[in-house]
């Protein structure tokens, strides 16, 4: 891991970022709806719209429109929402904080579970326990997560009345109500990584165990603890990395579903409020600063990956 | 005073009727308990915080916390005092006086004269400022500051509900100071004369305001302050009310209400209201110019059975005049039934024997707009209409097709007095002529009713006018809804308004049991 | 053909995912004509109807039944979630053999510019490309086949590639064919057999993620039965009517298990390695 490597990551990532502002400001910008007509809905007179077109710039060219807003973007600052008058960054930011919550929650069951099912599912190969998390893994994969959600507020929510179905306490406000409500969206996300990562986990742990690395440490005769501890699971890790920072991606979409099924007001939500009722600067902020994140994760994944790497072939 | 037991009280004074109710409460009213935090929840989000901007019902209840008007609206609809006293017409009903209040001042301590009333109707005429308010009024031509404390207003029409319509959601009072140094300072805060003053505001989620110990009246408001936190998901507000999160929902849908109103500790609240969803046609173009085409379809709806799929049986039967019995002076005209055989006939006289395909457009906001547009497809066919619905985004309706279209679903509050809703919608210079009817006769009758006194003459006059509808059909309108709410029953004073967009929440007060909350 | 069949009926995913996926191809051709009622007739005193002998799946808000809707539905759901995966993996696959054929600078900004473009979440790309086209089934299926394009862009370039190296490809470059013979009828036909397995799970995502534009109101319109919308309207009614909801969320769960299945399957038997 070169520091020319991690530099090359960077300013893939700045390129990244360039091509994501030019696509959603091209998107945004072709929005059927004219966003003063959005502003004023039903009290528009042409006066009117005329002056609130002046006011937030609509007349200049578009590619002054961009430049203009690119560079309050570098600046930090994404301009002032069309539907509320504030600031749009801050808003976001602090959306996306209790998003990042929902995904770090989520990213902790989904380890604390994954792993745990995957490495059973793999020793026992065949059997009942790979069966079971088999049937698990592939039912998390093929629901969406409405679907998920949905059956879980029924059973949970409403049959068992367990847990409340939807809403937001902050953390801050209640610690123990926050985290109640948090509980029916953690699982929705992580059952879909929670599938997805045990089986990569057992399908790696399943390849390591064959190779000859692997029977040749069983035949030195270590114990089938240390094979499985020391060696498989170190190099089964390594691919499951990328899977996960590959999940990321997924996750910030999955979010914005979740969000706005639990009415948790995240990034998503606020994107999807954005996007109906045609905010323009707070669609490409949203956009824009979900990508970043991914783009983000998916670098520091990178990093990890040759971090480690190095380390096992030292080893 | 003898204790009666509160609640058994208010279930025989409800059962007693709408009339009974206000004439015992007062007797029966303790002196409200001052203090606590009442948490109301809505349910959208409340983006705008200038209340000559305001659209949508929950931000009418915050900018009614901040702010006052000269006039507000009494629960039964008539104008009474807010910042001005008293008022007198002439007789032509051409020239309206309001006496202000003295010694009002502004949430910043600068007081409020007869300036910033001129100018705040100013801001609001003026048509850059795009005021919902700007239509909705009354026919304003001048408005003057005799003196400090009194103001005159000239109209281009005689009108004789002026008082009521100054009470409008939007015509509020702001510094004159403030309009000229820009409205977008009234996004961020609140400037205003009314009973509670703005702690802080994050449109989606929560308003904080706390008393204004300078509000004009002494005693009200009895709560030290009110929260109103945004629920956009009605199973989580309607959950946050039953767990004792908040006190108040200022509107339940017709799908949850059942299930809070039983809720322990919880009480649903009900009104009749004139609150209506309904299909416009346009009567300016084919095939809608048609005045039998119109009739044909209307003969095909099954009043009672929309009742209960747009408002799970929690309305009333519309008879396509924008009335029900919630207004002063509606005219209970013969019930129209399902006539299919009629409604064939009347299709076929106009040139469609063969039937007619048209595309019935519904906005996705709110959903019901689409429940209704379905379900007239369905009751429709057997006539031989074959309906198409399109839905589209809120906005996209807006710019496209509302006040344009030939044929789309319209939803609306109801109005204090029946010259509002025509005015608003049918007449031929109406504020949104969504329809283009344009109907002379109707238009005379409406006229020649706002200038009228006389209550029994002005009662034929619109139920003239009601009749002429009733024929001609400019827009279905098949059911009214009940406004639905919900309560705690800690919460005291509360009363369910049937405008729908006014909440009075400085009549509130917590009694017993109420949490504590800092 | 037969015996890659018949070595998918062998393996218990392979034959569970055939089965599942038959049924639906059965519920696709046949639906309406199994259905009991007319899927749109409603009946104001059947409102909310848990199942029952008269309706076996319930009612719905207008009194419709249920089952007559999902059998209706099927054909919105599958038939335009395959129509998108296809239209998404004929583009992705044209932009990742071209990519491939060119190799070098070309070939590095294309894929660098197709990792910038992946790093929008394809719900995020679908949402947008729907609000900016309009919401209907159709423009959901253009976005999702958008939103795909990327994906299998990538997958291709990487088959395409090996292929790129192959001895056949290096013997037409010699003999002067022009590049859009050498892409189109030497390097497409071989990269094929791969892109159809990676297609086949990717309809399971299809399936998805068009229900989840329908459930967010920006796929299928009303009153169409396309389950991810039965779902989204459902909701308002879900303490009237658990039903109601249940049924749509269990019929897109089994789609998309059915297609998971089925390309595992067919990916075990043409790849035997993983």
């Amino acid at each position: 891991m070169s520091p020319a490597y991690v530099l090359k990551r960077i300013a893939l990532i700045c390129y990244t970022l360039f091509v994501v502002s030019l696509i959603v400001f091209a998107i945004t910008q072709i929005l059927p709806a004219d966003a003063a007509v959005m502003l004023l809905g039903e009290n528009a007179t042409q006066e009117a719209l005329a002056a609130v077109r002046e006011r937030l710039g609509l007349d200049a060219p578009l590619w002054q429109q961009y430049l203009h807003w690119l560079g309050g973007v570098v600046q930090g600052d994404f301009g002032t929402s069309m539907r509320t008058g504030q600031p749009v960054g801050p808003a976001l930011f602090e959306a996306l904080g209790r998003s990042l919550l929902l995904a770090l929650f989520s990213i902790l069951l989904m380890l604390a579970l994954a792993l745990p099912l995957g490495i059973v599912a793999a020793i026992r190969r065949g059997r009942i326990a790979d069966l079971v998390v088999g049937v698990i893994s592939y039912i998390g994969v093929s629901l969406p997560e409405f679907v998920t959600a949905t059956l879980l507020v029924l059973v949970l929510a409403d049959w068992l009345q367990w847990l409340p179905a939807t809403g937001y306490v902050p953390l801050t406000e209640n610690f123990g109500r926050g985290l109640l409500h948090l509980v029916l969206p953690v699982l929705t996300v992580s059952l879909i990584l929670i599938a997805h990562v045990s089986r990569m986990v057992r399908s790696e742990l399943v390849d390591v165990l064959h190779t000859d690395y692997i029977r040749a440490a069983r035949l030195k005769g270590l114990s089938n603890r240390t094979v499985l501890f020391k060696h498989g699971l170190r190099n089964a890790l390594l691919p499951t990395i990328t899977i996960v920072a590959l999940d990321i991606g997924y996750l910030l979409g999955g979010v914005i579903v979740v969000e706005e099924i639990f009415a948790l007001p995240g990034i998503g939500r606020q994107l999807i409020v954005a996007i109906q009722s045609r905010d323009l600067p707070s669609v490409q902020a949203g956009a824009l600063i979900m990508a970043t994140t991914y783009a983000i994760a998916n670098f520091l994944a990178d990093i990890a990956y040759a971090w480690l790497d190095r380390r096992i072939q030292y080893d | 005073m003898p204790t009666v037991d509160r609640r058994s009280f208010l279930a025989a004074s409800a059962a007693l009727g709408g009339l009974a109710i206000s004439g015992l409460d007062v007797g029966a009213q303790t002196a409200p308990r001052r203090g606590g935090t009442l948490r109301v929840s809505v349910d959208q989000a409340v983006s705008k915080l200038n209340p000559l901007l305001t659209r949508v019902n929950p931000e009418y209840l915050v900018a009614e916390l901040l702010y006052s008007g000269l006039t507000r609206l009494a629960l039964d609809m008539s104008a009474e005092p807010d910042l001005a006293e008293s008022w007198t017409n002439s007789a032509d009903l051409l020239e309206w006086t309001f006496n202000l209040r003295k010694g009002v001042t502004f949430h910043d301590g600068s007081p409020c004269t007869a300036a910033d009333v001129v100018a705040s109707f100013e801001a609001i005429l003026d048509a850059k400022t795009a005021s919902p308010a700007r239509q909705n009024v009354g026919p304003i031509a001048k408005i003057a500051a005799k003196d400090d404390s009194t103001v005159v207003f000239t109209l281009s029409a005689p009108f004789a509900d002026l008082p009521v319509t100054l009470a409008y959601t939007n015509a509020k009072i702001v510094p004159a100071a403030v309009l000229k140094s820009g409205l977008e300072k009234l996004d961020r805060e609140a400037v205003g004369t009314g009973p509670f003053k703005l702690v802080s505001f994050e449109p989606e989620r929560q308003i904080v305001v706390t008393r204004n110990d300078a509000y004009y009246d002494k005693a009200r408001p009895y709560l030290d302050r009110v929260v109103v936190v945004v629920y956009p998901d009605s199973t989580a507000e309607g959950s946050a009310l039953i767990a004792g999160d908040t006190d108040l929902i200022s509107t339940v849908p017709p799908t949850e209400f059942a299930r809070i109103s039983k809720a322990s500790g919880v009480k649903g609240l009900r009104v009749a209201s004139g609150q209506f969803c309904n299909v416009n046609f346009g009567c300016d173009q084919k095939p809608f110019n048609d005045v039998r085409v119109r009739q044909a379809l209307a003969l095909t709806v099954d009043r009672n059975a929309m009742v209960d799929f747009v408002t799970e049986g929690l309305g009333t039967v519309g008879n396509d005049v924008p009335l029900n019995s919630a207004y002063r002076f509606f005219a209970d005209l013969p019930r129209k039934a399902p006539d299919l055989a009629k409604a064939k006939k009347l299709l076929a006289d106009a040139g469609y024997p063969n039937g007619l395909e048209v595309t019935l457009i519904a906005s996705d906001r709110p959903p019901l707009r689409t429940q209704l547009a379905v379900a007239l497809r369905e009751m429709a066919k057997p006539a031989g209409f074959t309906i198409n619905v399109q839905t589209m985004p809120h906005a996209t309706y807006l710019d496209q097709v509302w006040k344009k279209g030939s044929f789309y679903v319209g939803f609306y509050n109801m109005q204090p007095t029946a010259d509002a809703i025509f005015a608003l919608l049918y007449t031929s210079n109406a504020a949104w002529n969504e329809t283009r009817w344009n109907n002379a006769g109707f238009d005379k009758l409406v006229n020649e009713a706002r200038a009228t006194v006389d209550e029994a003459r002005r009662r034929d006059l619109y139920a003239q006018a009601q009749k002429l509808m009733h024929e001609e059909v400019p827009s279905i309108i098949p059911a009214f809804f009940d406004l639905l709410a919900a309560q705690r029953d800690w919460v005291e004073g509360y009363k369910l308004h049937p405008r729908g967009a006014v909440f009075r929440l400085d009549y509130v007060s917590l009694g017993a049991g109420a949490p504590k909350r800092g | 053909m037969t015996e890659t069949f018949r070595r998918m009926l062998r393996s218990p995913q392979g034959a569970l995912g055939l089965l599942i996926v038959g049924l639906i191809l059965l519920v696709v051709i046949l639906g309406p004509a199994l259905a009991p009622y007319n899927p749109d007739t409603m009946a104001p005193l059947q409102r909310y109807k848990p199942p029952s002998a008269q309706f076996w799946l319930g009612t719905d808000q207008y009194g419709r039944d249920i089952l007559s809707r999902l059998l209706n539905g099927a054909r919105a759901t599958v038939v335009l979630a395959l129509i998108a995966t296809g239209l998404g993996t004929l583009a992705g696959a044209m932009i990742g053999t071209v990519s491939a054929y060119l190799g070098g600078r070309a070939d590095e900004a294309i894929m660098r510019t197709i990792d910038a473009v992946m790093s929008i979440p394809s719900l995020l790309m679908a949402l947008l490309i729907v609000n900016l086209l309009g919401k209907s089934s159709l423009n959901a299926v253009l976005a999702i086949a958008i939103a795909f394009t990327p994906g299998m862009a990538r997958v291709t370039r990487s088959v395409a590639l090996a292929v790129r190296k192959q001895d056949y490809v290096n013997a037409a470059i010699a003999r002067g064919e022009s590049a859009g013979f050498i892409v189109w009828r030497e390097m497409l036909p071989n990269v094929v057999a791969p892109i159809i397995v990676e297609m086949t799970i990717r309809v399971a995502f299809a399936v998805m993620l068009f229900a989840t534009l329908s459930f967010l109101g920006l796929g299928a319109q009303p009153p169409a039965s396309e389950w991810g919308l039965m779902v989204a309207e459902a909701r308002r009614f879900m303490h009237l009517s658990p039903w109601m909801i249940l049924w749509p969320s269990l019929a897109v769960a089994l789609v998309a298990i059915g297609f998971n299945l089925l390309g595992d399957g067919l990916r075990d038997v043409l790849n035997p390695r993983t």
